[in-house]
């Protein structure tokens, strides 16, 4: 059912972009955050050369491997995807203007929400939580919690993984009338 | 028989609209989560590369701020060329797994630009979230009471080899332990550590840190030609560090 809805999903070159794109957008920013400060500073600087603008973000990438616990660079990768793959559903319904899937969406606007929140590196405060809250608020709220404020990471790959299934349940349904059981 | 002619309709699954917004709402909220984010982080340092180092320490009012930066002076504990064009001040929490990473980092960028560039190391022990992480650094300025900068580095390099991060380490057996090893005074060590003599010193690069825009561990400012600043927070890859240390020898 999921592979027929990805199927005819993303057999429309324009869904596979759109949702690399958000995926793309989602990670860059998980691995950015810490360095947002410095990257703007850098990419508006006219004295600085356009390598450096373009190949210092980029090798900011590889962050994922030494400023993340194995779990957190899990779930950022993860949410990352099933967020490209939750938009690129979700607009795909849109534009077919059908039935819109009441629980999908729903929990996928959660899961969305909560992996935000718990993106970056728990261990360590730099977690969006963390920059929200303020320094000393956001390191208190995150050492009450057992993984450090991975769960809100935890919490969105499961609520976007429901969601994802939800989506291409709805959209793997075949556009028919139904029967109302009642009247049978 | 009486042929009963099935009502057919659409299925009953209308849509409030406030499910129906669900999703936009989602991304709407989710993009204000990372505006502000990213906000806040921006407002904490307006100056970013613009600031000097050696300007005159000003009172912390505002944090975040770059200049707020204490001038390097002879309570650092600095590895590299003192002199060095590029010097990468380090605030640092003993018991953060990616200090214990952007540790091997440094020495390896260290080891790489030799007398060109000079490594800080300032202390950032985040008690909420690292209990013993106080304590620990009290322990290495112990060491250098001893022995100078070089037991300093000494007794720090040999912890991060030998600790496992996040306040696994029994601290009562290991930083005597390590005492012994680069032979140091064990009853002054453990005299010193006991004392509350560095407490003030670390609690004013615990502020110095916040001060200047620290928010997490490991935090860094790069102070290249002409005192231009750059901050770089985490444990960034090795190639990204020397990309930065090359950027700030040009003065750019």
């Amino acid at each position: 059912m999921i592979k027929n809805a990805f199927k005819e999903v993303f057999r429309h070159p324009s869904y596979l972009i759109l949702s690399g794109a958000v995926a793309l957008l989602i990670f860059a920013f998980a691995v950015w955050l810490p360095n947002i400060r410095l990257l703007l500073s850098l990419v508006t600087d006219p004295t600085v050369p356009i390598s450096v603008k373009v190949s210092f973000p980029i090798r900011l990438f590889e962050s994922i491997t030494t400023n993340f616990t194995t779990l957190s660079a899990s779930y950022t990768i993860v949410i990352a995807l099933l967020t490209g793959i939750n938009v690129a559903l979700f607009v795909y319904y849109v534009r077919k203007q059908r039935q819109l899937a009441q629980g999908g969406l729903t929990i996928g606007s959660v899961g969305i929400v909560s992996g935000i929140v718990g993106m970056g590196c728990a261990a360590c405060g730099f977690l969006i939580l963390t920059s929200l809250l303020g320094t000393a608020g956001g390191i208190g709220v995150i050492a009450l919690l057992p993984l450090r404020g991975g769960e809100f990471g935890i919490l969105g790959v499961i609520l976007l993984g429901i969601a994802t299934y939800l989506l291409a349940k709805q959209i793997s349904k075949p556009m028919v009338c139904e029967v109302p059981i009642t009247n049978l | 028989m009486e042929h009963h002619e099935h009502e057919t309709k659409m299925p009953e699954t209308t849509v409030a609209p406030a499910t129906t917004l669900s999703m936009p709402i989602a991304i709407v909220i989710a993009g204000v989560l990372i505006a502000g984010a990213i906000f806040l982080g921006l407002r904490g340092n307006s100056s970013s590369v613009a600031g000097t180092a050696q300007q005159p320490q000003q009172v912390a009012q505002a944090t975040g701020d770059l200049k707020q930066m204490k001038p390097i002076a002879g309570d650092d504990h600095i590895r590299g060329n003192p002199n060095a064009q590029v010097k990468i001040v380090e605030y640092s929490d003993m018991e953060c797994p990616f200090c214990k990473r952007f540790h091997e980092t440094l020495k390896q960028a260290t080891a790489e630009y030799g007398d060109q560039i000079a490594w800080v190391y300032r202390h950032f022990p985040l008690d909420q979230l690292h209990s013993k992480a106080r304590k620990e650094a009290v322990a290495t300025e112990c060491a250098a009471e001893q022995g100078g900068n070089t037991a300093f580095w000494k007794y720090m390099d040999r912890w991060f080899e030998l600790t496992p991060s996040n306040n696994q380490t029994d601290i009562d057996t290991v930083l005597p332990q390590i005492a012994k090893e680069i032979e140091l005074d064990e009853a002054k060590f453990t005299s010193c550590l006991a004392s509350k003599k560095y407490d003030a010193h670390i609690e004013e690069n615990v502020q110095n840190a916040t001060a200047t825009g620290g928010n997490g561990t490991p935090w860094s400012i790069v102070v290249g030609k002409n005192g231009k600043q750059y901050p770089l927070s985490g444990a960034q890859p090795i190639e990204a560090v020397k990309q930065l240390i090359d950027l700030a020898k040009q003065g750019k």
